[in-house]
């Protein structure tokens, strides 16, 4: 039994002349794991960015649990976002607070939740991520590996219906990829749904449910890890594996 | 327009009403008006103040001064916040346009003051061909020079101090001053002399008057009266002496230190004004910063109007502006008036850098709180604004000290700062050069103690977070 958490309908960006989503209409079911692979350019950060419209689309819609974001006021759109918990390639921590403050202050601020509340919760998340000795630490003493995953714990921690990561690893160190993709993995199988844009070919591999390939504005082609890696259908699919495998 | 010949104005019943007369007057121009120092506080005295004490007892009510630059005097009785004006003012023409006078209640000669030395080279005003020659600003001495004394260039300062400052480093060679000014400065300083002018004086243009704003008949009446009272019991030979008298009191101890307390006093202005300034000054500046930087057109305008208005005309013209125009509306006390005219103008200065410090924040850090849900507002206020005040802390620091200096502009319109004090002071002890040495040590102790006080805090804010 599946039930459509997020469907996108004919969505449009364009930034001037330039199309950079090209009418996709795709559906994305409750626990769905989806990877988005495909070369830079091809439009898969602003797809995942217009899933919260963090870019606003030029047309279409994007239905979340049944309610068309597009037609949201600000105010509205504000509650919406709570629920979908977004990962940055740049990490994006507040400099300004510790890690502990960083996860306490969206569900202090928005949800009102009392301080005590709040802490107990955010420890349990960076015991959850591996990191609860960091909690009065500042960013600026964390290496890259764990502001991901203070980032992860911080959007956790208003506990949404859905995650979105935007190139989670692409900013790493390579020797630091591994403790980031463990986190990930840890949450897709609690049954997360998840959408992650990513080159970590063998994180869709191995923990995703459907893979995605996008190109020049539209989904190429799509299919479980199996169909994608093995038998690509399109020419362009091909074409791409072939030189990110090939590295 | 044919006026009645009985036509009652009621600036007289005004003034008896409001039981004031309020005098007009730059203090720097003894023996007319000229600053003492009595039991600590600086009292103007004088000649001029002698005789306005007079025409507020003949008509029953208190004498209050109010100190100006002698250049905003007349401004002052156009925009009522004076009611007559004293101070060594010559009834020219082009004045009679704006202001009605009285009858001319003294008449002195107009005389050049010269260094010792040279006392033998000039003989009057036609000794000076092709020589620099000083005179105050917009006076009648400067009109003299121009007209009568074609062959010499003419140097126009506002305050007779600085002429003589002038004179003394031979910028000018000589001064042309009120026969009772030129006295009082060669009599308390040796180093200079006197040299008669032998101008030629018209009738009307000999002689000084007192001001008042224009309409003023049964004011400018009483004033004639008194005038007359005054001359007729002799007593101006009287306050002449009486000035005189004040003058010795004042240049007996002319060490800085005695006049510290002019200093303090100064100081204490200066720095009062500026900080309520910059208080008020961050305060607008977030506001215009948020609506310069956000999505309503109108609010974004208008703070883009004010910012390029403010800063594109000077602090100068904003204090006037503020005190004379508005005070046309409110009568807004000068300290006030200072405070709102700087304060208006830090505000646009602070909204830039503020702006600029909301820019500097990477767009990231919006996202990353938008998409926890934050709405603007709060991410604005617990994100974005803590981060940009941070990094602007040194910009509005430097802020704040610029402003102590720049804050000196509202001297013009007769407050107390260290700039004022420090005129007050070359006028009490005839001294040009030592108060400026000291006001200028002042500054700076205030200006670098500042800095190096800000730079210890940022330091430790940078210390409190982890190096970043």
């Amino acid at each position: 039994m599946t039930k459509a958490l997020i469907e996108i309908k004919h969505l449009v960006k364009k930034f001037g002349d330039n199309v950079v989503l090209n009418d996709i209409s795709e559906t994305i079911n409750q626990g769905d794991v989806i990877v988005v692979i495909g070369a830079s350019g091809g439009g898969k950060s602003t797809f995942l960015r217009s899933l919260n419209l963090l870019n606003q689309p030029t047309s279409g819609e994007i239905d979340f649990e049944g309610t068309d974001l597009t037609s949201l006021s600000e105010k509205q759109l504000d509650q919406v976002r709570e629920k979908m918990g977004m990962v940055f390639q740049q990490f994006n921590l507040f400099p300004n607070m510790t890690v502990l403050e960083n996860i306490k202050l969206a569900p202090m601020k928005v949800k009102q939740a009392d301080d005590a509340a709040a802490t107990a919760k955010a420890q349990a998340l960076l015991k959850q991520v591996g990191l609860e000795e960091k909690a009065d630490a500042y960013p600026s003493s964390l290496s890259g590996g764990q502001m991901q995953r203070v980032a992860i714990a911080r959007a956790l921690a208003m506990e949404p219906d859905v995650m979105l990561f935007d190139e989670p690893t692409s900013a790493l160190d390579p020797e630091m990829v591994g403790e980031v993709l463990k986190v990930m993995q840890d949450l897709a199988k609690s049954g997360m749904t998840m959408i992650v844009v990513t080159h970590e070919m063998g994180f869709a591999r191995e923990v995703a449910d459907q893979v995605w390939f996008m190109d020049a504005g539209v989904i190429a082609e799509k299919g479980t890890p199996e169909e994608i890696f093995t038998a690509p259908k399109e020419a362009r699919t091909k074409d791409f594996l072939s030189k990110v495998l090939a590295q | 327009m044919a006026t009645p010949v009985h036509a009652a104005d009621d600036s007289l019943a005004k003034v008896q009403q409001k039981g004031t007369l309020v005098m007009g007057t730059s203090p720097d121009y003894a023996p007319y008006e000229f600053l003492v120092n009595q039991h600590g506080k600086n009292v103007v005295v004088g000649m001029d103040v002698e005789i306005a004490k007079k025409i507020a007892k003949d008509i029953g009510v208190k004498l209050v001064i109010k100190q100006m630059d002698f250049d905003s005097l007349l401004v002052g009785l156009q925009t009522g916040k004076v009611d007559m004006v004293l101070s060594a003012m010559t009834p020219t023409d082009e004045r009679r346009q704006s202001v009605d006078f009285s009858k001319i209640y003294y008449k002195g000669g107009q005389d050049i003051v010269v260094n010792k030395a040279d006392a033998k080279v000039y003989k009057n005003h036609q000794s000076f061909v092709d020589k620099k020659v000083g005179a105050q600003t917009g006076s009648l001495q400067a009109d003299l020079v121009k007209k009568q004394m074609p062959e010499s260039s003419l140097l126009g300062l506002t305050k007779v101090t600085d002429l003589i400052l002038a004179l003394k480093s031979h910028k000018v060679e000589g001064v042309v001053m009120e026969e009772a000014v030129a006295s009082a400065y060669v009599q308390n300083d040796n180093q200079l002399a006197l040299i008669p002018g032998k101008f030629d004086l018209g009738s009307d243009e000999n002689g000084t008057a007192i001001g008042f704003a224009k309409g003023s008949t049964s004011l400018v009446n009483a004033a004639n009266r008194s005038i007359d009272a005054i001359q007729k019991q002799k007593l101006l030979p009287q306050y002449l002496k009486q000035a005189g008298r004040y003058m010795q009191t004042n240049t007996t101890n002319t060490s800085m230190f005695h006049y510290w307390r002019f200093f303090a006093k100064g100081i204490g202005y200066t720095l009062l004004i500026t900080a309520i300034s910059v208080l008020i000054g961050v305060v607008l500046g977030v506001f215009l910063a948020l609506m310069r930087l956000g999505k309503v057109k109108v609010l974004h305008a208008l703070a883009v109007a004010y910012i390029e208005f403010v800063r594109g005309t000077p602090l100068m013209i904003q204090v006037m502006f503020v005190y004379f125009g508005i005070g046309i509306f409110i009568d807004i006390p000068a300290l006030i008036a200072g405070i709102i005219a700087v304060s208006l103008n830090s505000g646009a200065y602070v909204a830039e850098i503020i702006r600029g410090g909301i820019e500097s924040i990477p767009v990231g850090q919006t996202e990353a709180a938008r998409s926890l849900g934050l709405s603007q507002r709060l991410t604005m206020q617990t994100v974005v604004l803590p981060q940009a005040l941070r990094n602007i802390w040194p910009a509005l620091g430097n802020e704040f000290i610029s402003l102590i200096k720049e804050s000196s502009i509202v001297s013009i319109i007769g407050v107390t700062d260290l700039i004022y004090q420090l005129k007050v002071v070359q006028t009490a002890t005839y001294k040009g050069v030592q108060p400026i040495i000291v006001a200028m040590v002042i500054y700076f102790v205030l200006t670098f103690g500042l800095s190096k006080l800000l730079g210890h805090y940022e330091r430790k804010m940078k210390h409190d977070e982890g190096t970043n």
